[in-house]
């Protein structure tokens, strides 16, 4: 199993810049790593990792899938017409008003920010996906890491049970997804269901323990002699796979939402983003490095404002329940929660009251650890079609995202002695945002 | 419950076929609604700049009627035609003077919730019952409730419906009063009592749809009765392919009034269109049920499921009204225009 990592400031005591590594040191330890490990992934182990995955920071992602309007959502424009028929109303930080459609979310907002000036460059879904999800300008012949595969792989550690990347859904199989691109299927997402758990997670009847302990080293037995004169990265997936299995049979629990109290699963609500929001919780508390969870049906090109009634009220409490669970529970300090999603809607509302895919000038929300709270990042026009202060694009979220959670995003992962930046290399993080 | 024959004077019998644009009136931005007054003088147009429209047909002069704050989706009128109803998403119902120079609001009903609005977010709908002394609204807060045109108090609330209550009507001929909601619920309440009469059933999925657990759409768009008062319409979308885009057909549900049994279902079948709602039906007197299909005007024979006839306009429709001369259709379009079809031979 991969050892080695990237260095985080999650491995740092304190967090502090002042204990991170910096990049040049971690490249040095890095590539002094490589001579002598054998593998696909070298990393080098930082100094404190052993004290600091004890405090290891998560990142939160819920992605809403489509593209949710921000006009109906992070930066509405209820003066103008193009701004549709709800109201801005105050939030918890003065001064900033988010839509109508949020109630909830806005008494949370001194646990967030916003960033309001977003430009991207492509309005497909799938390629706006995996833009906003890769951190890179465009998609190209190189297959990039998305974010939770390149968190998964720079908060890794050895005696970590837990899949480092979770897709928490409505219905979870347990199997893996295809998105860690070079830094191997290890780090690619596990989907989970908060309703079922991890399916197969039980050590079936007819197999004693004896049984199953014989048979678990007959495999390892078989497979190290495999290796010894074959490697493959393939071999090491599947190796890697058994084991990861072995460790969620001894932490089913963990993903089981009837563990918590009727009163907590009621304030998270019935329905399935309440409870893929609760299982995030209970993974942040177990210190799972990336956990997503996703809610569609935001690609409103028709009937926009009907259909955002119901989207964005169903993400509202939720939302604002997970976060205010977050906080009280402290798990704020060391974890970051993004609201995402793949572009924004048009400013212009088309036959039908919809709007089209929009990449002008759109918003995010985000907040918890290294992020400043109740901060808004950029401006739009009081149309809200274009952006008309700090302009930024979803490069410099991925870097923002990752520096936030203590990831230096000029860093490299070296793979097999190759060397790729954990971020485009072309942009940087928003600064101002940080902590 | 019985319906009565209407008293009607014969009608000539409608030939879609002949329908043609006669006039234009530019509203922009956007029309919700559209309807014409008892009288046939004016049409009135809510809009999504906030304001209703009252557009002189015969002059085309426009007179802006000011007051809402948001969105105006739903109008009516008293029987005589001297007071125009409005109601808005900014949860507002305002009586108007609809022959006034200068329009203002004369009343603006002043409900029990917080804010002082008649319902809890959006007004959908209104009704002005028969004999003119209500009008009933339906509103994003799931009630209907039924108001004094005199003093502009409350009367009476119908709770009951589990989401937005999209239509609202009186039945002409026994006064009932009917609600259609976003679950594609159908209620008939007791006026006097405020107890729900009965329910008209539809099948699962026949005018409601949901994605996952937390989107819902479709649902009773509109209400009708036909001129011999014996059949409720109920019309909405169905066949939806991508709820997104729109892409569903437009359809319209009658119900025996006196059985309360679904009885047939109008739809454009042989030429499907597609991209289509039908956001509302109107009768002519003569039986034949007319209704938006995105950007066609739809005819119906009474007791045929199919339309006979599919007239093209420019562009998309949102909502339809008949005029009193039962000749002329008024026609509001996403592209911001108010158009007048007139469903007569063309005069040179």
């Amino acid at each position: 199993m991969m050892t080695d990592k990237v260095m985080t400031d999650r491995d740092t005591w304190c967090g502090s810049r002042e204990h991170f590594i910096g990049r040049r040191q971690f490249m040095g330890t890095t590539l002094a790593g490589v001579g002598s490990a054998v593998g696909a992934s070298l990393f080098t182990h930082p100094v404190g990792a052993t004290e600091v995955a004890q405090r290891g920071k998560s990142m939160v992602v819920i992605f809403l899938e489509g593209g949710l309007s921000q006009f109906e959502s992070w930066d509405p424009k209820s003066h103008h017409e193009t701004g549709g028929p709800f109201k801005a109303i105050p939030t918890s930080v003065p001064g900033i008003h988010i839509s109508e459609l949020l109630p909830h979310t806005a008494k949370q907002m001194h646990h967030l920010a916003l960033i309001r000036s977003i430009k991207t460059n492509l309005d497909d879904h799938a390629l706006a996906t995996n833009i906003v999800r890769s951190g890179r300008m465009t998609r190209s012949a190189t297959e990039y890491p998305e974010l939770g595969a390149t968190v998964a792989k720079a908060l890794d550690r050895d005696d970590f049970p837990l899949p480092g990347h979770i897709f928490a859904a409505a219905s979870g199989s347990g199997g893996r997804g295809n998105n860690a691109a070079y830094l191997g299927p290890q780090y690619a997402n596990v989907t989970v269901s908060g309703d079922a758990g991890v399916p197969n997670s039980v050590r079936p009847e007819g197999i004693d323990v004896s049984v199953d302990t014989q048979r678990n080293t007959w495999r390892r037995f078989i497979n190290s002699r495999y290796t010894r004169s074959v490697h493959a990265t393939e071999v090491d997936a599947f190796t890697q796979s058994y084991e990861q299995a072995l460790k969620m049979m001894s932490q089913r629990d963990v993903f089981d939402i009837s563990k918590e109290s009727q009163a907590v699963r009621d304030k998270y609500g019935n329905h399935e983003l309440g409870k893929q929001l609760l299982l995030a919780r209970r993974l942040v508390e177990h210190e799972v490095p990336y956990i997503e969870v996703k809610n569609g049906g935001h690609d409103t090109h028709w009937n926009n404002f009907e259909f955002h009634i119901h989207n964005v009220t169903y993400f509202d409490k939720p939302f604002a329940v997970f976060m205010e669970d977050m906080a009280e529970r402290g798990l704020l300090e060391r974890t970051l929660v993004v609201v995402m999603t793949e572009f924004g809607r048009t400013a212009k509302i088309s036959q039908g009251f919809g709007r089209g895919h929009g990449t002008d000038a759109w918003s995010i929300a985000l907040g918890g650890c290294g992020i400043q709270k109740g901060a808004v990042i950029g401006k739009t026009d009081e149309k809200g079609a274009e952006v008309v202060d700090r302009q930024v694009d979803h490069r410099h979220l991925f870097h923002t995202y990752l520096r936030a959670v203590g990831i230096d995003s000029s860093a490299e992962f070296n793979i097999a002695g190759r060397t790729f930046p954990i971020a485009d290399p072309a942009a940087g993080p928003i600064t101002e945002l940080l902590t | 419950m019985t319906a009565t024959n209407a008293a009607q004077s014969p009608v000539a019998p409608l030939d879609g076929r002949l329908a043609h644009l006669s006039k234009d009136f530019e509203h922009t931005p956007w029309p919700l609604c559209c309807r014409v007054d008892p009288t046939g003088r004016y049409v009135f147009v809510g809009g999504t700049d906030h304001t209703i429209q009252r557009w002189e047909i015969a002059t085309g002069v426009k007179t802006l009627f000011s007051g809402h704050t948001n969105w105006v989706p739903t109008l009516g009128f008293s029987p005589d035609g001297a007071t125009l109803y409005s109601g808005s998403y900014d949860g507002s119902v305002m009586f108007w003077d609809v022959a006034a120079a200068e329009p203002k609001p004369v009343r603006i009903i002043e409900g029990t919730h917080k804010g002082g609005q008649p319902h809890l977010g959006w007004v959908r709908s209104l009704a002005v019952s028969p004999d003119g002394k209500s009008i009933a609204t339906g509103g994003n807060d799931g009630m209907v409730r039924l108001w004094s045109t005199e003093d502009g108090s409350l009367i009476r609330e119908f709770p009951g419906h589990s989401l937005f209550v999209l239509s609202v009507l009186f039945h002409p001929g026994t006064h009932d009063l009917i609600s259609g909601d976003l679950k594609s619920n159908i209620h008939q309440w007791d006026v006097k009592t405020g107890a729900l009469a009965r329910k008209f059933e539809l099948a699962a999925y026949d005018m409601y749809f949901d994605i996952g657990d937390w989107s819902h759409y479709g649902g009773i768009l509109g209400l009708a009765v036909s001129p011999d008062h014996k059949h409720l319409v109920a019309s909405g979308l169905h066949k939806p392919t991508n709820a997104l885009t729109g892409n569903q057909q437009g359809v319209a549900h009658w119900f025996d009034w006196e059985s309360g049994a679904k009885v047939l279902k109008q739809e454009s079948i042989k030429d499907a269109r597609d991209m289509a709602t039908m956001w509302r039906s109107v009768f002519h007197a003569s039986g034949q049920l007319i209704g938006p299909l995105d950007k066609f005007v739809g005819f119906w024979k009474a007791g045929e499921e199919d339309l006979y006839h599919a007239f093209e306009t420019p562009s998309p429709i949102h909502d339809i009204d008949l005029h009193p001369n039962q000749v002329d259709l008024f026609t509001a379009h996403f592209d911001g225009h108010i158009r007048q079809v007139r469903v007569a031979a063309a005069t040179t």
